[in-house]
């Protein structure tokens, strides 16, 4: 019990030191595209602009990480694995993964400005795809969202795995759970604060 | 008395069926017009008596067409502003305001650079004159994907040209996959419709259609790229003319592009 506590305070002190490194480029990048702007560079404040938005990608991912389980049914997270790319407003978008278990075989993913997310309400607001005739595939709510289930079965191990994608406005939150059943992605799911993460990435 | 009554019954019978059959032939068509004009009713359509277009304004049932507006305000986001607002959405941890704010600032820096750029471009090309009409700033706020620059010049009459500036990746490769690939070989024979060359030094794609004219794009740097587009122009030399009055270098610089 002691050493989980150590654990989870060691990781908020170095999310806290990255931000804290992080928020200095912020500060650096919009100091140069001021003083750029104002001498009529703006090739360079555009630089400057899209370093500094790269720069809150990152900090926004951070504080993504802050709200995701560090638990997933039996799975502890891989602190090592966290990760947080910033695609300052690239087709790209914002991407946060995290990952539980020894062989990290289940993961949140969090992806803004996804294009994926087209395609996903495409399936939510089409029942007929949604719902597949071998069950392979479902449309549930999750706090409200609609989302989709799809079940996956591992040839090699055997065992059965489930994949949730919910759409929140301009975020893909996707949750991917090794041998589990429907009934415990969904209730962990629930857990999780989808709306405030949906708020945070928006 | 008998016969008289048989006479005036068969009589009556005679002129009752045709007249019966009359009403209920009125009263069928009534009923299918009561039944026409409820379900136009329904669908805000109206009889010809009633018949306006979509956009008449007051017409029962129809929603009023707009007469007045004037458009959107296209004024660039002011990019100080959004700046400090970035700052102090930042320190007070509104990360997704901060960020917007950063958006509103590029894009506010490109629509500048788009701007620029336009006014580097000559008045007239191969005189033709431009149109003022046509120029188009358009950007995404996203960094390098997706600012386009636009101008076109023309006589009033069937000769064009169109110059198109763009931030965009993904163009970008479709061209260099011309510029690098043996796959696209150049013929001798035949009918060659695309061939590489040079504008002021850089290596470009000319293409030609019966239909559109002569296209020709101009790589620049690593996420850049120019498009001339020459309709009704009289031969490959006069569209390379044409291009060549514009200065490819400037704009270059301008975009950063090395």
């Amino acid at each position: 019990m002691m050493l989980t506590m150590k654990k989870i305070s060691t990781f908020i002190i170095l999310i806290s030191c990255s931000i804290a490194v992080v928020a200095q480029d912020f500060d650096k990048n919009i100091a140069s595209a001021k003083s750029s702007y104002n001498s009529g560079d703006l090739e360079n404040t555009r630089f400057a602009l899209q370093q500094a938005l790269h720069e809150l990608d990152i900090v926004i991912g951070k504080e993504i990480l802050k709200e995701l389980p560090t638990k997933l049914g039996t799975a502890t997270y891989n602190e090592k694995d966290d990760n947080v790319t910033g695609g300052a407003g690239m087709a790209t978008g914002l991407f946060v993964h995290r990952s539980y278990g020894e062989q990290g075989g289940s993961s949140i993913d969090v992806i803004n400005n996804s294009p994926l997310i087209n395609s996903i309400n495409a399936i939510l607001a089409i029942p007929f795809i949604g719902n597949s005739g071998d069950g392979t595939q479902k449309v549930v709510k999750i706090q409200g969202y609609k989302s989709v289930l799809n079940k996956n079965e591992n040839e090699t191990t055997g065992k059965t795995g489930y994949t949730l994608q919910i759409p929140l406005n301009n975020t893909l939150f996707t949750i991917e759970m090794e041998d589990t059943n429907e009934n415990e992605i969904q209730s962990l799911a629930n857990t999780i604060p989808l709306s405030k993460i949906a708020q945070i990435a928006q | 008395m008998i016969k008289h009554l048989l006479i005036i019954g068969v009589a009556f019978t005679l002129g009752l069926v045709p007249a019966s059959a009359q009403i209920l032939n009125k009263i069928k068509q009534k009923a299918s017009q009561k039944a026409e004009n409820a379900l136009e009713k329904k669908l805000g359509l109206g009889d010809d008596k009633n018949t306006n277009n979509p956009g008449d304004p007051g017409a029962p049932g129809n929603n009023p067409g707009n007469k007045t507006g004037g458009g959107l305000i296209t004024t660039p986001p002011d990019v100080m502003q959004n700046i400090a607002d970035a700052q102090s959405s930042y320190k007070s941890s509104k990360y997704g305001e901060a960020r917007y704010a950063v958006q509103q600032a590029m894009l506010g820096v490109e629509m500048e650079i788009g701007n620029k750029i336009l006014n580097s471009l000559p008045e007239s090309i191969s005189g033709l004159k431009k149109d003022a009409s046509a120029d188009q700033v358009t950007s995404t706020g996203f960094g390098w994907v997706g600012l386009t620059i636009q101008r076109e010049y023309n006589d009033n009459d069937d000769k064009e040209f169109r110059i198109m500036v763009a931030n965009n990746s993904m163009m970008m490769s479709a061209v260099n996959m011309y510029l690098s690939s043996g796959g696209y070989s150049q013929t001798t024979g035949g009918e060659q419709n695309w061939k590489q060359t040079k504008l002021k030094g850089h290596r470009a794609i000319i293409e030609y259609n019966e239909g559109s004219g002569y296209k020709l794009s101009v790589p620049l740097g690593q996420s850049s790229l120019i498009v001339f587009e020459g309709v009704n122009f009289a031969s490959e030399p006069d569209m390379m003319k044409a291009a060549e009055a514009v200065d490819v270098d400037g704009i270059k610089a301008t975009l950063g592009e090395q």
